[in-house]
């Protein structure tokens, strides 16, 4: 299966900004893709470069195995992008724009005008088909770019913070919208700053900082990395800390904390019944136990913020 | 590839509802500018010159403001087009679309052609309008090929200029001054208001190197038949300029120049 994003050693440089240092990444079709990154990690030049409107300057970079720069018109019919910033014709009515958008993919004229009522549906906002851009609320703002994204019913969608400043009920039915469209075959790269969103929606995510890719995994087995905290009551408090045995070498410390047992380790829910045993064993009685997750968030400050002094004055 | 096409049309349809829905701003400009030239230059300024070249002075100077309303109407379309898209960013709905480069910059150019023509149209029906009460003649166009052939040809010359211009521009000032310190002199200094040889030896060889000389004589050939150039000599360097700037308009476009860092 040909991936829907293919990057190489891709770099861009701005003046003395390195914004991409040789990043790499095989987004595989019909995944759902986060592509999460500190403020100047490279994440918009990434977008822009797939899309037209960077030029890189060194690397490789295919949508659906067409070259971005030589075969860039097929590289273009295929991507759908909803960009962070509002860049939007605002001299027609926002109907308008959609056909006007559709008719540059090649899509007539009727089908555009069809195409374009069926989108502003979708997003919800088709009574204000007659209103310019302008004039619309920023929560229409951010679902019109979606309706414009949609409307070439492209093979991969582009997100870039497609939920930020948005209320929670925007927000939802944006998550609804775009699980749909990707249950239905169409990739999604998402790139936003609310790890939630990551967590909840993609399958995989991709972490870049600095203009390369520090890691690639699914959100699960990022977490698994992180450390969990187990929190174990007993009937009767012990003097100390027992000493645990359990865990397989997941364990990274153990301490008291106002009487009761504070495991810290990796994989939390797989060691848990282990301790759990092991102090049974030992004659301590639990009543209650606790696992707190290590979330994405986590993890994802803790692999970026020994990076955090080479961002300042990067370009996103 | 089939969508091309439509891809095309699409852009030049969306540029031309884009003046053509501001008539106020497109159509009303140069119908007071030139009802006021007609008047000054041509009703009031041609009762003491009379005569040029053997044509009442009104007559003479009407296909110079037709070019002078064409040329300047299709550069500032294509100028203030580009740049507004890119001062707004919304030029990336044509970058990001599948478009070829060399369709882009047909569709900029073609559409801020046809205003240019339409604004030349306009111009000469309303001299034509005034001249022919006014001197009970019946002046009209005397070749009718050489002045279709020169009006395309020069607004899509301006157009092209037109694009370069709007790539170029870092802000609204610059489009100004592009019109008003080149644009303007140009076409003032193109044989609009007065015949090559009614002027100094040294003066006519330095207005020859103007090429708003050709255009103004090539379009004055159509209306009234008389040249000063030879009108085929012209129209081939016409041409190839317009060929090269739009040929250097797609090599822009394809660099990214102004439009993608």
């Amino acid at each position: 299966m040909t991936a829907a994003i293919e990057v190489s050693d891709l770099r861009k440089r701005y003046g003395d900004v390195q914004a991409l240092d040789g990043a790499s990444l095989t987004v595989p079709e019909g995944s759902f893709f986060g592509l999460l990154g500190p403020n100047g990690a490279g994440k918009t030049t990434f977008i822009n470069i797939l899309v037209g409107l960077v030029r890189k300057s060194g690397g490789e970079a295919r949508v659906f195995g067409h070259d971005v720069e030589t075969d860039y018109q097929e590289a273009r019919d295929a991507i759908g992008l909803a960009p962070q910033e509002f860049n939007v014709d605002r001299f027609f009515p926002i109907k308008e724009v959609l056909e006007h958008k559709a008719g540059y993919h090649g899509i007539p004229a009727d089908e555009a005008r069809e195409r374009a009522d069926d989108v502003l549906r979708r997003v919800g906002i088709y009574e204000k088909r007659n209103t310019r851009f302008d004039w619309l609320s920023g929560g229409m703002k951010r679902r019109f770019v979606l309706a414009r994204a949609l409307i070439t019913e492209p093979d991969l969608l582009i997100l870039d913070e497609p939920t930020a400043g948005v209320d929670v009920q925007l927000r939802r039915d944006l998550w609804n919208l775009i699980t749909e469209l990707n249950d239905n075959g169409t990739t999604i790269l998402l790139t936003t700053h609310y790890i939630e969103e990551a967590e909840r929606l993609c399958d995989e995510v991709a972490i870049l900082d600095s203009g390369s890719v520090v890691e690639v995994a699914s959100p699960e087995d990022l977490m698994d990395r992180g450390v969990d905290k187990i929190t174990i009551s007993f009937r009767e408090s012990p003097t100390s800390a027992p000493a645990l045995t359990a865990g397989n070498g997941h364990i990274e410390d153990v301490e008291l904390v106002d009487g009761r047992l504070v495991v810290t380790a990796r994989q939390g829910g797989v060691v848990a019944p282990d301790i759990v045993r092991e102090l049974d064993r030992e004659g301590h009685e639990i009543v209650d136990l606790d696992i707190s997750r290590t979330s994405l968030e986590e993890v994802f400050v803790e692999m970026t913020e020994g990076q955090s002094s080479n961002i300042e004055g990067a370009t996103q | 590839m089939s969508y091309l096409p439509t891809g095309f049309k699409t852009l030049v349809r969306r540029e031309i509802l884009r003046f053509v829905r501001r008539p106020r701003n497109t159509f009303a400009p140069p119908f007071i500018t030139n009802i006021l030239y007609f008047s000054v230059f041509g009703v009031i300024l041609g009762e003491r010159i009379r005569e040029i070249s053997g044509v009442p002075y009104i007559v003479f100077i009407l296909p110079g403001l037709v070019v002078l309303g064409a040329v300047s109407n299709a550069f500032e379309n294509a100028s203030f087009s580009i740049f507004h898209g890119r001062w707004n960013e919304y030029i990336h709905e044509t970058l990001t679309s599948p478009l070829s480069y060399g369709q882009m910059v047909w569709a900029y150019i073609v559409s801020s052609a046809t205003r240019g023509v339409i604004v030349g149209v306009l111009i000469a029906v309303l001299g034509l309008a005034i001249i022919n009460p006014l001197y009970a003649a019946s002046v009209g166009v005397s070749r009718p090929f050489y002045l279709v052939a020169f009006m395309l040809v020069i607004t899509l010359l301006f157009a092209s200029l037109g694009v370069a211009g709007g790539l170029w521009a870092e802000d609204f000032d610059d489009l100004t001054m592009m019109n008003q310190f080149i644009l303007r002199p140009l076409v003032f200094f193109g044989g609009v208001f007065y015949s090559l040889s009614d002027i100094p030896p040294l003066l006519r060889d330095v207005s020859l190197m103007n090429p708003m000389i050709y255009m103004v004589n090539g379009v004055r050939y159509g209306f009234i038949g008389r040249a000063e150039v030879n009108p085929n000599l012209s129209l081939l360097v016409l041409l190839v300029l317009t060929g090269l700037v739009a040929a250097l308009d797609v090599y822009l476009f394809k660099r990214g120049y102004g439009l993608t860092e």
